[in-house]
């Protein structure tokens, strides 16, 4: 099983562990059925969104910025209830295809993604377009280091 | 929203799907119900195939929907929203 570590620290900022939480680089493209139909028909393909992931034990779901499916095209396939600060709501679902070029893990297929509106940056100009839930850290070995602001993950 | 008509379509037709299908996922477009799949994988690549980059549900076949709970969003701990 690889190990791959994730140091939070910069020069300009220090410990940034604590402050932003474990943070992964990600790439979010679209699902594999829906490249080979435009790669069939000759239509280009979008390119993955780059972006941050933050780990969030607390989801059960994984959810990903909707601005990210809105640029690669990628219409919802279903609507699902959720609860949230705001009480009940409606969240739509996406498909998609996950990379995490650190991880060598490409194109894991997330046949059910919640769209959201979590965008932001961390001081250190990390864009956040992505929680990561439960249902993708199932797959993860995860040890959070705070001494050493520093993050493992095993896939 | 997108997906009213199949969504609607759906509710109309939950419990028959029940009956049949219960745990798979439907894939319904506009008016029409398509069929019943093991997997969402499976569900949705045969939309793709059908209808490409157009609007289509998939959605699973289950007595009681799950209700998607993020805490750190449920208690406003963080700047998002569902």
């Amino acid at each position: 099983m690889p190990v791959f570590n994730f140091f939070h620290w910069t020069q300009e900022h220090g410990y940034l562990l604590a402050e932003t939480g474990p943070l992964v680089a990600v790439q979010i493209g679209i699902p594999t059925a829906l490249r080979q139909h435009l790669a069939e028909k000759g239509i280009a393909i979008p390119a993955p969104v780059s972006g941050h992931a933050l780990v969030d034990t607390g989801a059960f779901a994984t959810a990903v910025n909707e601005e990210v499916f809105t640029s690669l095209g990628v219409p919802h396939i279903d609507e699902v209830p959720t609860g949230s600060a705001h009480g009940p709501a409606m969240s739509k679902v996406y498909p998609a295809n996950v990379t995490f070029p650190a991880m060598n893990v490409a194109d894991m297929p997330m046949e059910r993604v919640l769209g959201c509106n979590v965008k932001w940056k961390t001081r250190d100009d990390k864009e956040i377009i992505m929680l990561m839930g439960r249902d993708l850290l199932r797959y993860f070995l995860m040890v959070y280091n705070g001494l050493a602001s520093d993050v493992t993950l095993c896939y | 929203m997108a997906l009213e008509k199949e969504l609607a379509l759906f509710a109309k037709m939950k419990p028959d799907l029940l009956k049949t299908y219960d745990g798979k996922f439907v894939l319904i477009k506009g008016d029409d119900f398509v069929g019943a799949y093991d997997t969402a994988e499976n569900a949705y690549a045969e939309g793709v195939k059908r209808f490409g980059r157009e609007a289509f549900l998939v959605k699973r076949i289950t007595e009681q929907e799950e209700v998607y709970r993020n805490q750190a969003l449920a208690l406003g701990l963080m700047h998002a929203r569902l």
